[in-house]
């Protein structure tokens, strides 16, 4: 017997220009949907399922994803992700990415729900090698509250570490503490209630690119904040703070988009799946 | 008082060239964006920069860098100088930190007969570390025998005192402020000690969203006196 509440490891090679399953095993409240290709491509997208429908109090999730050498894949999830309360044990969920050289990796789930006392710890690990590259994206949001509150939640803490080659390049750790903190003040949430996040780390990711990338979130005209920044390696992250889920996933889009087209002059397909 | 704190002191005074006075750490974006204007909203942000990221990252890093010291466990402060700079995720301030801690090892090498200071000085010259000053530091702090604690409150008191000067120049705001606000955070400095001692290994690097973005959104930031 395990004792994960959901656990799933997918291992995925490059035969010719495809990329395909070379291992799947998942148990318990994790599932994964057959990959879908889309347009004559070799490159599949994964769906996760969460079966019990979220997480409730002291589930523990894991995930293992390894991308082989020159593979390609998408992985997102079905639906958002609903974090329910938490009163004795914190949910917490760890994924670790094995991308090999060459590899492409993007793990672009729904969006993070937590609703009225729940606490929640995430840790994505990420090992890549030479020439890989990976994008990840996350949407926090607070979900309903009887008493119509935002920030009922009691405490959401995601940590993304980034290795290359074995060596550690991106420490990343946010923590939104309404329970403890004026979550809505200066240095908090600025007044915003959504907080998103897209990072991209690759050979790929040039200065001028941060550039262009900004030219183009410039132009959005809803109430947000945004920042970009490059990382100590060829990569950047993005935050966008804004009171909508929607208009963090379409910055975030537009900024896949551009991604995509310079990169491969391909528009990445829809993920959403309504 | 003995004088090995005095020669701590000598770190702490805003006079001492890191180049802390080229370095705001986000607080220039709230000023241009007319958020922070005044005494009072400068000490609202102050008190969130330390208690929301500052002891999360160098004062936790500079309590495990301090037992790692008394521990001669040197990996251990290695690691701690790369996750201090990679935690960093806007650029201006991750580069301003490095130029810091850079700056302070090669005068605290020159003052020091202190091997640590030498090794960690020649780590940056070869690239195998990036330079830290709350490592510097506490090596300085543990090389003259300042208890741990005392070590973490008066690099701290020192990040503050730094920033309260910057603050004077760029809001602007009058010299009797500045030194009333660094005064009134005595307590709060106290209270950032404690809760460091009381911080895992896990809370490392924990930052506030809307201090973080400030800091990456500086590199735009039109007008600007500060280098982060």
């Amino acid at each position: 017997m395990s004792e994960w509440t959901g656990e799933l490891e997918l291992d995925t090679e490059r035969i010719q220009d495809k990329t395909i399953t070379e291992n799947l095993y998942f148990q318990g409240a994790f599932k994964i949907m057959r990959p879908v290709y889309s347009h004559h491509s070799g490159h599949p997208s994964y769906y996760i399922l969460n079966p019990g429908g979220g997480y409730l109090d002291g589930d523990t999730y894991r995930m293992k994803i390894t991308a082989g050498t020159n593979a390609g894949l998408t992985l997102t999830t079905q639906s958002a992700t609903k974090v329910y309360k938490t009163p004795n044990t914190q949910a917490y969920q760890e994924a670790e990415f094995y991308l090999g050289e060459g590899s492409y990796l993007e793990y672009l789930p729904d969006p993070l729900i937590a609703y009225k006392d729940a606490r929640y710890l995430q840790k994505n690990i990420v090992h890549m090698s030479k020439g890989s590259t990976f994008l990840y994206s996350d949407i926090l949001t607070p979900g309903w509250s009887p008493e119509r509150e935002d920030f009922s939640y009691d405490c959401l803490r995601l940590i993304n570490e980034f290795y290359m080659e074995g060596k550690l390049i991106s420490y990343d750790h946010i923590k939104l503490n309404p329970g403890e903190q004026p979550i809505t003040g200066m240095g908090f949430m600025e007044g915003y209630t959504h907080l998103g996040s897209f990072i991209v780390i690759s050979d790929k990711v040039e200065p001028g690119l941060t550039d262009r990338i900004y030219d183009l979130i410039q132009q959005e005209d809803e109430d947000v904040t945004i920042g970009i920044s490059q990382l100590a390696v060829p990569g950047f992250t993005i935050r966008i703070l804004a009171n909508y889920t929607q208009v963090i996933e379409r910055i975030i889009t537009k900024v896949h988009h551009l991604i995509s087209q310079e990169w491969f002059q391909t528009k990445p397909g829809s993920l959403r799946k309504y | 008082m003995n004088n090995k704190l005095l020669s701590l002191f000598q770190l702490c005074d805003s006079n001492f060239p890191t180049g802390a006075f080229s370095h705001s750490f986000g607080l220039e974006t709230y000023i241009q964006e007319d958020k922070v204007h005044d005494q009072a909203t400068f000490a609202e942000w102050l008190e969130v920069y330390l208690m929301e990221q500052l002891v999360y990252s160098d004062g936790l890093a500079a309590r495990i860098v301090y037992d790692a010291l008394e521990n001669e466990d040197f990996d251990v402060i290695w690691e701690m100088d790369r996750l201090l700079t990679v935690q960093n995720i806007a650029r201006e301030t991750r580069d301003g930190t490095q130029q810091m801690g850079k700056h302070m090892v090669k005068i605290a090498d020159s003052i020091y007969d202190a091997p640590m200071l030498s090794m960690y000085r020649e780590r940056i010259r070869q690239k195998q570390s990036f330079g830290h000053s709350a490592i510097v530091f506490t090596m300085v702090g543990h090389y003259l025998g300042v208890p741990k604690q005392t070590t973490v409150l008066y690099y701290l008191y020192s990040a503050i005192a730094n920033l309260v000067q910057n603050a004077v120049r760029a809001i602007p705001l009058g010299q009797t402020a500045g030194q009333k606000i660094i005064y009134a955070f005595q307590p709060k400095l106290e209270a950032a000690v404690e809760t460091v001692e009381t911080l895992e290994d896990i809370d490392f690097g924990a930052v506030s969203p809307g201090i973080e973005l400030s800091q990456m959104q500086h590199e735009r930031v039109n007008v600007r006196i500060f280098m982060s």
